[in-house]
């Protein structure tokens, strides 16, 4: 599926109801959406310029077929004039097979290193179909329940800054504990002199922690 | 001719790569690559969290396509993200191909619906995909993002070996909470002391001559935590028992 040079940068928003794709019409009768009917629902909708996948209001699929690739230096164009247009999300599906693998390495470098968008490579539309499937599913799932944004809950900093303060030299748990709790913070404990550091864990200790903090 | 057509914009600082010291056994194909082939200065430390750091916000990850296949690596993978999340401003994940091993003439690689549905996830996490079918090709793809990270004045400038009184305070400051390898270093190299550290004010400001975002080379977001950190009050009673048991009863004696 090569792209027309003079196929129009759709303009606006599309809106794409929840769980729903909605498909460049040149995709009609494709082996992509034979797979993709029955998994989630499709719409074709014409004038989608440069886009084949809507799949939300802020994410979309361009896709680059082997034949493409083989084709020569349009789908770049495609792709530029895409990145130029669009605020939204690009996803790009590539046709990575033995005859399109020598170009790869070249279309990654261009697709997220230059235009920083995503890529991602299929070896046919079986497989993409696949892939747009679980594209579709994550996009529709609560944010919380991607493991990879899930926060980490929020840990006590005690234990923290246990360790942090055994990282002085000379400084072990048992002083540490006892610095903590005399100084209480960090930054009081960086702030305070010889003498008042003498009377917690002793000359020598003191002086060497003192000398580790001040210079 | 070619005497005259270099720019001298275009001479720039040699690439620097932090390795994670587990990479030796693991990828010793594209470290020497990285040195061998790219030019790249390749500084072997104890990450822990990540893989490889290429500049002063971004982490990368190699993982092997088989470790992506099934959910058998699910718990860890997902948790070596989320930390990098926390400490780090940008992530790449370089998928590599698996080598074949002797004897075999081809890796069938059969794509699972997992493997669809961890770029899937990863892909809505804002982490960076990039894929490479052998080491030498991970190396060029590491000194590629490093190149860009450079464009962007965002490399690693600081000398990475450090030694001495250094070394100890660079121990200090990986200790923090959440604070990846390279902040820490920068902190290293901008503060003449802990002290100086420990009394500079999150971002710029009048009334102190230091700050830590500019120290660190880190988020203004990220440089409020550590001013946090370095100011909270310590509670004994939040240390758990199995910490800091013996200290507490001897500390508890003493008083």
């Amino acid at each position: 599926m090569t792209t027309k040079a003079n196929f129009p940068v759709t303009a606006g928003s599309i809106v794409v109801p929840y769980g729903h794709v909605i498909g460049n019409e040149k995709w009609r009768g494709s082996e992509i959406a034979q797979r993709l009917q029955g998994k989630i629902r499709l719409i074709f909708e014409d004038g989608l310029g440069l886009v084949d996948f809507h799949l939300s209001n802020r994410t979309c699929i361009l896709y680059i077929s082997e034949a493409d690739l083989v084709a020569g230096d349009e789908f770049k164009r495609r792709l530029v004039r895409f990145r130029n247009a669009r605020s939204l999300g690009g996803i790009v599906i590539v046709e990575r097979t033995q005859i399109s693998d020598q170009y790869f390495l070249a279309v990654q470098k261009l697709v997220v290193l230059e235009l920083g968008m995503v890529l991602l490579p299929v070896a046919n539309q079986g497989e993409a179909s696949q892939l747009i499937t679980q594209l579709v599913r994550e996009q529709s799932k609560d944010h919380n329940s991607n493991p990879f944004l899930r926060k980490q809950c929020s840990q006590l900093a005690e234990p923290s800054l246990f360790r942090t303060v055994q990282q002085i030299p000379g400084v072990g748990k048992t002083k540490a504990l006892l610095l903590l709790q005399q100084f209480g913070s960090i930054h009081r404990l960086c702030n305070a002199s010889v003498k008042e550091l003498e009377l917690v864990v002793g000359q020598t200790v003191a002086q060497q922690i003192y000398s580790f903090l001040c210079s | 001719a070619a005497l005259f057509s270099r720019d001298p914009l275009e001479i720039k600082p040699s690439l620097c790569i932090l390795v994670d010291s587990r990479e030796i056994s693991s990828g010793a194909e594209v470290i020497s690559s990285l040195k061998a082939v790219h030019g790249v200065k390749v500084q072997v430390c104890s990450l822990s969290s990540s893989d490889y750091v290429v500049s002063n916000r971004m982490a990368v990850e190699r993982k092997l396509q088989s470790e992506l296949l099934n959910s058998v690596n699910r718990n860890k993978v997902t948790q070596r993200i989320q930390r990098l999340q926390s400490m780090f401003e940008r992530i790449c994940v370089i998928v590599e191909k698996d080598r074949i091993k002797t004897g075999e003439t081809s890796r069938f690689f059969q794509r699972t619906q997992y493997y669809d549905s961890v770029l899937s996830a990863l892909v809505q996490a804002g982490v960076r995909i990039l894929f490479s079918s052998c080491q030498e090709e991970t190396a060029s793809l590491l000194k590629d993002l490093a190149l860009v990270e450079q464009r962007k004045n965002a490399a690693i400038c600081v000398p990475t070996e450090v030694e001495g009184r250094k070394r100890e305070a660079l121990n200090f400051y990986l200790s923090i909470p959440n604070l990846g390898y390279l902040a820490a270093l920068n902190m290293c190299h901008y503060f003449g002391s802990v002290k100086k550290m420990a009394n500079s004010f999150p971002f710029v400001s009048y009334s102190s001559p230091l700050d830590i975002a500019t120290g660190a080379q880190v988020s203004p977001q990220k440089a409020e935590e550590i001013y946090r950190y370095l100011h909270y009050g310590f509670d004994v009673q939040m240390l758990p028992e199995n910490l800091g048991a013996k200290g507490r009863s001897n500390a508890a004696a003493r008083s």
